[in-house]
């Protein structure tokens, strides 16, 4: 259909055209004038509109001219259409803006001083900008409302400083489905408020604070701990799992003050769990490692970390030429970065030349790809998704809301099934289109039989819910007895991590080196006291005591996930840099150096140490990786079965 | 304590009149007040189990309303109106008239638990009849602090009234609008307030006082669904009878 205001020379590419304050673009049909004005580099403000959530336009903050419309439109419900001029400098719009601030700061109490979203907030900022500087209302008038409501252990509501925009009630809505928030009352005494005031359940509520454009909804594990603008933020990625959500760490006199999301929409799609953003403050009181120990018959003396190296590589080489190369072992964990595990795997395998390594305890026979095909946002493109048990869930709490989101916005038929489900359990699956199965790595073999029922009438993808924040990279590299780097086959299968503590309490394995282990350590304490009285040589890199490391003959303090370089993997085998975001705990070097350092010990000189070069070889020998880069999926072709 | 199994029918009857569930809750959450005589936080709950909806909505749709009760109320139950038309007609004399007498404030209970009264309501569409006030979903009209005192003295003697409880849903907007059939042709109707002299007892012309003689109507059983404008329902709630136009006063009588 060709309108009058269609221009002449419009392309027939799909897009529509709009105009925004004399700048113009090409858009996608549907998209709406406040996503077009970010295009063009034009702000908009806004409150209510959130980029996860439909339009509500309740907030009035983003109305702007249209031509021809007879009314200012909000911004954040106008679809664009061809040949639309928008215009949000002139005087009517700018007035309307004074307006909504002056009547959203009406009953607003001016206490950002004492604010937790003091300097962070999208009240404070469009009013400085936007605002009418003063207000016709004298201060003494405010009507007044409850503040420091708790809605939960986590959460607070300041009823004053809502501005009543319904992110929070529609974050509950549409993001969990949970529908705990909801707006009671009506007129100036509406509130935000949970069903009776009942106490929040959601694994989410973390969420909250971020979402709110103002200080009404507030972190009670954050509150008054520190002021946005003394906070140091760094990109990471959250360490609680393998799901690999994308945070921003936000730091403060070497503490960890906060985890804030960082949206990343083919991970995490900007929310975190309350059990992942939790964690990081949890970090700044736990016990750590700080020197390198020597413990023998005589005791134990602190040593410099390359006296450690040494005495390790001296007293391995010894039992190396007593009982054999296979008297020793390697054991890696789930929180090792993909630089040190390559280190580790090659370590084990060329300096040692032991096939016993692993980096965690249960053994995975015919280890494949094929277990990981399937991408966390591929979720939302299947025709059906099958959860295998309530495991994938609670492990990876965030894959709940992409489930959900693929549920309700793009009809994605969600099947949560008990762990052992059959096929004839799973019922009734769409004929076309792709079917998505979840399961959780211990429930692997189960759902290796399914897929393959499953494949013979349906296209299925898999995704296997690892473990640890770095267990999927860690079997890529081939941190694994029965496989070696990118799934590649092995000339000697080793034995798997519990293996390996029996062979060490049995006397067949006598000289150990774990890294990490603290991870796995705490399940098998009973275990890990007849390995310690067994083993002639423990080798332990770590970062928290645990029983492995009180029994250390040589023990190695190591650097905490974030304070230091690399890259870890998620489950769906998304390859994500971390940082340093704080100095590390410790004087020694971190593990790669200390790797490196240990094998030229061993006679394997010119080792790299930094993790960036480090990298460089990795993705060299595992071209899925080079192929990931920064960002990207690790996808390898078909599982070469050792 | 979980609601009547006559309440639950009702609810489950309702959910299906909607295409959404959601849009029952405002006649479900009447069913529960008719029952309980406020909504409490088992009855919502119920409600959002019947309608398979998450208790907060029914609650947030409960607050929403100035007419649904969040706490027990007494067994009458007075709301003043204070909009434009009754405040000129002097709502405020009869709301402090009315909280002298009562003893509690806007929104409370009496001590005794008779009454509860509320001022803030918004219009109650009784205009005409200003000042008004509805209690227990009757009307009573051209009120004066005199006959404020008549009503609270005959309330007084009078137990909770039964209509209260089920009354089918609907039927409040029923109650509004229903006319005693008794009236005769030419009843003394809302729209005519009675001459300042008139002779006899100061009769409130509230259409179902309960000082008219046979008011008692089983509210709701005579008629069809809420809304209905069948023949059947117009003639018995007596439409039909009821004046068409309103008497033209004579030029003599002003």
């Amino acid at each position: 259909m060709a309108a009058d205001t269609t221009p002449p020379a419009a392309p027939e590419d799909g897009l529509v055209g709009i105009t925004i304050d004399g700048r113009t673009a090409r858009v996608a049909k549907g998209t709406l004038v406040t996503d077009a004005s970010a295009i063009l580099g034009i702000h908009i403000p806004v409150y209510c509109a959130h980029p996860k959530m439909d339009p509500v336009a309740v907030c009035r903050m983003c109305l702007v001219h249209v031509e021809k419309m007879p009314k200012l439109q909000p911004a954040c419900a106008t679809p664009v259409s061809e040949g639309m001029v928008v215009s949000t400098e002139r005087a009517d719009v700018a007035k309307t803006r004074e307006g909504v601030l002056e009547f959203l700061l009406l009953n607003h109490p001016l206490d950002c001083p004492v604010c937790d979203r003091g300097g962070e907030c999208d009240l404070q900022d469009f009013a400085f900008r936007y605002g009418p500087q003063a207000s016709r209302f004298p201060i003494t008038e405010k009507v007044h409302f409850n503040k420091a409501v708790p809605l939960s252990d986590r959460i607070e509501l300041d009823q004053e400083r809502c501005i009543l925009c319904w992110r929070c009630t529609r974050y509950y809505d549409e993001i969990t489905g949970e529908k705990e928030l909801v707006l009671q009352e009506r007129g100036v005494h509406t509130l935000v408020n949970t069903f009776e005031g009942k106490p929040l359940t959601s694994a989410f509520q973390g969420n909250l604070p971020e979402i709110c454009p103002v200080g009404a909804l507030t972190n009670r594990k954050y509150r008054f701990k520190a002021r946005p603008w003394d906070l140091q933020r760094t990109k990471g990625v959250c360490p609680t799992c393998s799901y690999g959500c994308n945070i921003n760490i936000d730091s403060r006199d070497f503490e960890i003050k906060r985890f804030a999301s960082r949206d990343n929409p083919l991970v995490d799609d900007m929310w975190l769990c309350d059990r992942g953003r939790d964690s990081g403050p949890s970090w700044n009181n736990v016990e750590r490692i700080r020197r390198p120990v020597l413990r023998d018959a005589t005791g134990s003396r602190e040593v410099s970390v390359s006296e450690a190296v040494a005495a390790a590589a001296r007293s391995l080489r010894e039992v190396r030429e007593r009982h054999g190369p296979s008297s020793i072992a390697v054991l890696g964990s789930a929180e090792n970065t993909n630089e040190e595990i390559w280190l580790l795997q090659r370590l084990a395998r060329t300096a040692l030349e032991t096939p016993h390594l692993d980096h965690q305890l249960e053994a995975f026979p015919d280890i494949g790809p094929e277990e990981h095909a399937l991408g966390i946002a591929e979720i939302e493109q299947c025709a059906a998704v099958i959860v295998l048990g309530d495991e994938p869930e609670r492990e990876a709490p965030v894959l709940t809301l992409r489930l959900f989101k693929a549920q309700t916005k793009r009809g994605v038929a969600i099947r949560r099934v008990v762990a052992q489900a059959t096929r004839s359990l799973v019922g009734e699956l769409p004929a076309e289109g792709l079917i998505g199965l979840i399961a959780d790595e211990t429930n692997r073999e189960h759902a290796t039989a399914l897929a393959g029922e499953l494949s013979r009438s349906h296209q299925v993808r898999r995704m296997t819910v690892t473990r640890g924040v770095n267990g999927r990279g860690a079997k890529d590299l081939g941190m694994l007895p029965n496989s070696g780097p990118g799934y590649t086959a092995v000339d000697q299968a080793g034995k798997a991590g519990r293996h390996i503590l029996e062979a060490s309490a049995a006397g067949l394995i006598t000289g150990l080196v774990v890294m990490g282990g603290s991870v796995w350590s705490a399940s098998v304490t009973p275990l890990l006291e007849r390995v310690a009285a067994a083993l002639e040589v423990l080798v332990v890199i770590d970062t928290r005591p645990g029983p492995l490391s009180r029994a250390a003959t040589v023990l190695i303090p190591g650097h905490a996930i974030f304070e230091k370089g690399g890259t870890v993997t998620n489950m769906e085998g998304r390859v994500q840099r971390v940082r340093p975001a704080l100095p590390p705990a410790t004087q020694t070097p971190s593990e790669t150096r200390i790797l490196s350092a240990l094998a030229a010990e061993l006679g394997a000189a010119g080792w790299p140490g930094d993790h960036l070069l480090i990298n460089r070889e990795l993705v060299t020998a595992v071209p899925a990786y080079a192929r990931a880069g920064n960002g990207g999926r690790a996808l390898f072709e078909a599982a070469v079965r050792a | 304590m979980p609601l009547a199994s006559d309440t639950v029918r009702e609810i489950t009857a309702l959910r299906v009149r909607y295409p959404q569930p959601r849009s029952a809750i405002l006649p479900c959450l009447w069913a529960v007040q008719n029952e309980l005589g406020y909504l409490s936080a088992e009855g919502m709950e119920e409600v959002a189990a019947i309608l398979d909806l998450a208790p907060s909505e029914v609650q947030a749709v409960s607050t929403f309303y100035s007419m649904y009760f969040a706490q027990p109320a007494g067994d009458h139950q007075l709301l003043i109106c204070v909009n434009v038309s009754c405040a000129l007609r002097g709502a405020d004399a009869i709301v402090d008239h009315v909280q002298s007498r009562l003893g509690c404030p806007s929104g409370g209970t009496t001590g005794d638990g008779k009454f509860t009264w509320e001022s803030t309501i918004e219009c109650l569409g009784a205009c005409g009849g200003a000042p008004a006030m509805q209690v227990n979903h009757h009307f009573h009209e051209n009120l004066t602090p005199d006959r404020v005192d008549g009503l609270l003295e005959r309330l007084r003697a009078e137990p909770r009234p039964s209509h209260a409880n089920g009354q089918s849903v609907g039927h409040v907007a029923e109650a509004l609008t229903v006319k005693a059939p008794s009236s005769g042709p030419h009843p003394p109707s809302a729209e005519t307030p009675p001459a300042p002299n008139a002779e006899g007892p100061p009769a409130d012309t509230g259409v179902s006082d309960p000082a008219f003689p046979a008011p008692e109507l089983p509210l709701g059983e005579h008629t069809e669904m809420p809304g209905s404008r069948s023949k059947r329902s117009y003639t018995k709630r007596g439409s039909r009878s009821a004046p068409r136009k309103r008497p033209r006063p004579n030029a003599g009588d002003l």
